[in-house]
């Protein structure tokens, strides 16, 4: 993570202190402490939480018994549609009934919440010898930059990752290496046929694969009006050395630059792929492209690693298990990039269950849970996860870890989730005709500049 | 009833009904227009519901240019779905009418679009319009009215027309079923005295059916008019609004508002407009149907 302020470098090495120090005290309690004990208290309440109906939340699902058993803690899940997970939360946490004990959210919505007063800061219960497990050390166990993004607040600490989600380039390994599609591709553009390293290959290998009469094309983008349009521009807005806010982390307000030379290019580009995308490209989403991979109709794509499980290594649910290769994004001007994003564990300040949600997300935070939850389609953000035999034998466990040590955070003030909505109606305004890629991104940014006011001047004037 | 309860203990059995309104109807209705004098909004701190009089009125009138292109688009969209159901859906009541014994079989498997919910009305058509696989789009690919690079969804020019036409095709029925109903109501005199000094065909559907039509017709489009307006579900799931904002009616870029971003002062302005446009409407067709009929004003109550 890129630090922000003074005050917040300290505010956060005192924490760690602090988070250290109990550690090293509670090394002799080390063999005395038992989730059990710790979980006394408690027995019989059901903690409820809500989330993404997708293969992380699947698998804690299936996990969960386990705690069940050991603590006498019932633990309900509800699972939604992106959307709908996201809106669930935001009407009980206004209402503050407090339907939640603990909640699974993405990242972007934590400045809201915290700066609203919603969310309940961990660090009491991290300080609190009966509830933290000494061998719980996520100063140490957790990839520091991603945990900080995402869960950190201005310096403190709200929650632990829940997935550590990135993007990057899935492509069929099987047609990669078919000596007919090697010999053929290298007759038409003079190279060798290889996972595309800029845009220029991919747009070459884009273009050599798509066969319309044939149902199959050479990529697919999620240009449907919703999150995922925005999401998958920004992996080339990255690449091409643009950013939306000139600031160094997620929790900082900025000069507006997404209207710079650099974005308009990057919007230009991401069009320019529509030609070897199927017809219907513009009303796809996450899903829709997932599908089209799993049933084979697609060469490459820019795509979520927890669905890669999903296409990769599921053989009930994809033709292409076993046939996939994954690697960064293209590079371009901003060099080797990716996107921080992840879903994150957060206690309401009303939850009932405070206590007991916070013993489950310790449990859920342990190496054998996250191992469990990886396996079945997670994304951990523990390196001790990535390290393990079995999710190196993954095909994309190099891909999610190379991508994770270049990814980029994105905002997470108040305000990002309607930058997001601005964005996605200009994005999707351009690639239907309605707006050039320079007024599309032109209006982004003067409407970003008047949301966020004096602290987000436009550093590019508008024509 | 007036043997056993006296005149003064009657009105009292409404008091539920009268509270029940009240509480689901009213209350909410002017809790939301209290709301549109508010900065109320859910996602940014420091806005918890302080007074600002008419700024979000000033807002939504004078800047926000993405609100009156979705309430042009809106009444584009209630002007030709009405206009084109009131057409075709007459046109095969006068039919059944007129030519068709059975009609009651023929009208039962006429209205199964109009009993389908209207999230399941999108997705059917969601599928069936899909780029790739749909099946409408492959018999337009196979006689030509696109092409291979082309879907109906993700074509800013064709999506409207393709949500319009869905929206006749599931609503058609319900006109064929009030105009059906309406004729079968007339009397046989007036057209038998029609006939008899004259009148041709079509002289008579001019001179003698659509004046007495006129009350079901003018109900008819106003029921299909508010209804259109509010048209939400299918938008939603079809498109969302986009591509761009060339499907962003009134209820899409309302719920956007308020769901999306949460600016709820500012969306119950935006919600409240929608309702002052429904009123209007009702005003307009309510005239329409009483014009230039004193008698046929409907009973002032407690006169009977």
């Amino acid at each position: 993570m890129k630090n922000g302020s003074l005050l917040g470098k300290a505010r956060q090495s005192a924490l760690l202190a602090t988070a250290l120090g109990v550690a090293a005290l509670g090394s002799t309690d080390a063999l005395a402490w038992s989730l059990e004990e710790a979980a006394a208290p408690y027995k019989g309440t059901t903690i409820r939480t809500v989330g993404e109906a997708l293969p992380p939340l699947e698998a804690m699902d299936k996990l969960k018994s386990q705690f069940e058993e050991r603590t006498g803690i019932k633990v309900v899940i509800e699972m939604y549609e992106h959307s709908e997970a996201v809106n669930k939360v935001m009407l009980d946490l206004n209402s503050k009934r407090g339907r939640y004990d603990f909640i699974l959210q993405p990242h972007r919505e934590l400045g809201r919440f915290v700066k609203s007063g919603h969310l309940e800061s961990l660090e009491k219960y991290l300080n609190d010898t009966k509830l933290r497990d000494p061998s719980f050390k996520p100063e140490e166990q957790l990839y520091q930059g991603l945990w900080k993004e995402i869960s950190w607040y201005e310096g403190k600490i709200y929650g632990f990752p829940f997935t550590a989600l990135t993007m990057y380039m899935w492509y069929r390994d099987d047609l990669l290496n078919d000596p007919k599609e090697k010999s053929g591709f290298k007759a038409k553009y003079g190279y060798d046929l290889k996972p595309a390293t800029n845009w220029k290959e991919y747009t070459d290998i884009a273009q050599w694969f798509t066969r319309p009469e044939k149902g199959f094309y050479g990529t697919a983008i999620q240009g449907k009006r919703h999150e995922a349009l925005w999401y998958e521009w920004l992996n080339f807005l990255y690449s091409f050395g643009g950013d939306m806010l000139d600031t160094k982390s997620g929790s900082e307000c900025g000069p507006v630059i997404v209207n710079s030379p650099e974005a308009v290019a990057s919007l230009e580009y991401y069009k320019s792929l529509m030609a070897y995308s199927p017809a219907d490209t513009l009303n796809y989403t996450w899903d829709d492209v997932m599908a089209l991979m799993q049933q084979g109709k697609v060469y490459e794509l820019i795509m979520w690693n927890d669905a890669t499980y999903a296409v990769a290594e599921d053989r009930d649910a994809s033709t292409v298990a076993g046939k996939m290769g994954f690697d960064l994004v293209p590079q371009g001007k901003g060099g080797k990039v990716g996107q921080v994003e992840g879903w994150t564990y957060l206690v309401p300040a009303y939850s009932k269950n405070k206590e007991a949600a916070y013993l489950f997300i310790q449990w859920m935070m342990e190496k054998s849970q996250q191992l469990n939850q990886h396996l079945n389609g997670g994304a951990s953000a523990r390196p001790d996860v990535y390290a393990h035999p079995d999710v190196q034998k993954i095909s994309y466990s190099k891909a999610s870890m190379d991508t994770n040590a270049v990814a980029k955070p994105k905002p997470t003030i108040p305000e990002s989730p309607q930058i997001t909505d601005i964005l996605v109606r200009e994005l999707s305004s351009y690639l239907s005709d309605a707006k050039g890629a320079q007024e599309a991104l032109d209006t982004a940014a003067v409407e970003m500049s008047k949301l966020l006011g004096s602290c987000a001047p436009l550093k590019y004037p508008v024509q | 009833m007036g043997a056993v309860l006296d005149r003064g203990t009657a009105p009292l059995l409404l008091v539920p009904s009268v509270i029940l309104l009240l509480v689901i109807l009213v209350g909410p209705f002017f809790y939301m227009v209290w709301t549109g004098f508010t900065d109320l909004h859910y996602a940014l701190p420091g806005r918890d519901g302080s007074f600002v009089g008419f700024d979000n009125f000033r807002r939504l009138m004078q800047e926000d240019q993405i609100f009156w292109k979705s309430f042009l688009l809106t009444m584009k969209f209630v002007f030709w779905v009405v206009t084109i159901e009131f057409i075709l859906g007459f046109a095969l009541a006068m039919l059944l009418f007129h030519y068709i014994r059975q009609h009651r079989f023929i009208l039962t498997l006429l209205l199964v679009p109009m009993m389908l919910a209207p999230v399941a009305v999108g997705l059917i058509w969601k599928l069936l319009l899909q780029g790739d696989l749909g099946m409408v789009t492959y018999y337009m690919r196979l006689i030509g009215i696109i092409d291979l690079r082309t879907a109906v969804m993700s074509n800013a020019s064709l999506v409207m027309p393709a949500i319009m036409m869905i929206d006749v095709w599931q609503w058609t029925p319900f006109v064929t079923l009030v105009m059906l109903a309406g004729l079968l109501s007339l009397p046989k005199e007036p057209f038998e005295a029609a006939v008899m000094d004259g009148a041709g065909p079509v002289q008579v559907f001019r001179d003698v059916t659509l004046p007495l039509l006129r009350p079901i017709i003018a109900l008819v489009m106003l029921l299909r008019g508010i209804d259109a307006f509010k048209e939400f579900d299918k938008v939603f799931i079809l498109t969302g609004g986009g591509p761009g904002i060339a499907t962003e009616m009134l209820s899409i870029y309302t719920f956007r508002i308020n769901f999306k971003n949460w600016d709820l002062g500012y969306g119950a302005v935006s919600a409240f407009m929608v309702y002052l446009v429904v009123l209007i409407m009702c005003s307009i067709f309510y005239k329409a149907v009483y014009w230039n009929e004193g008698r046929a004003k409907p009973p002032k109550a407690g006169k009977s």
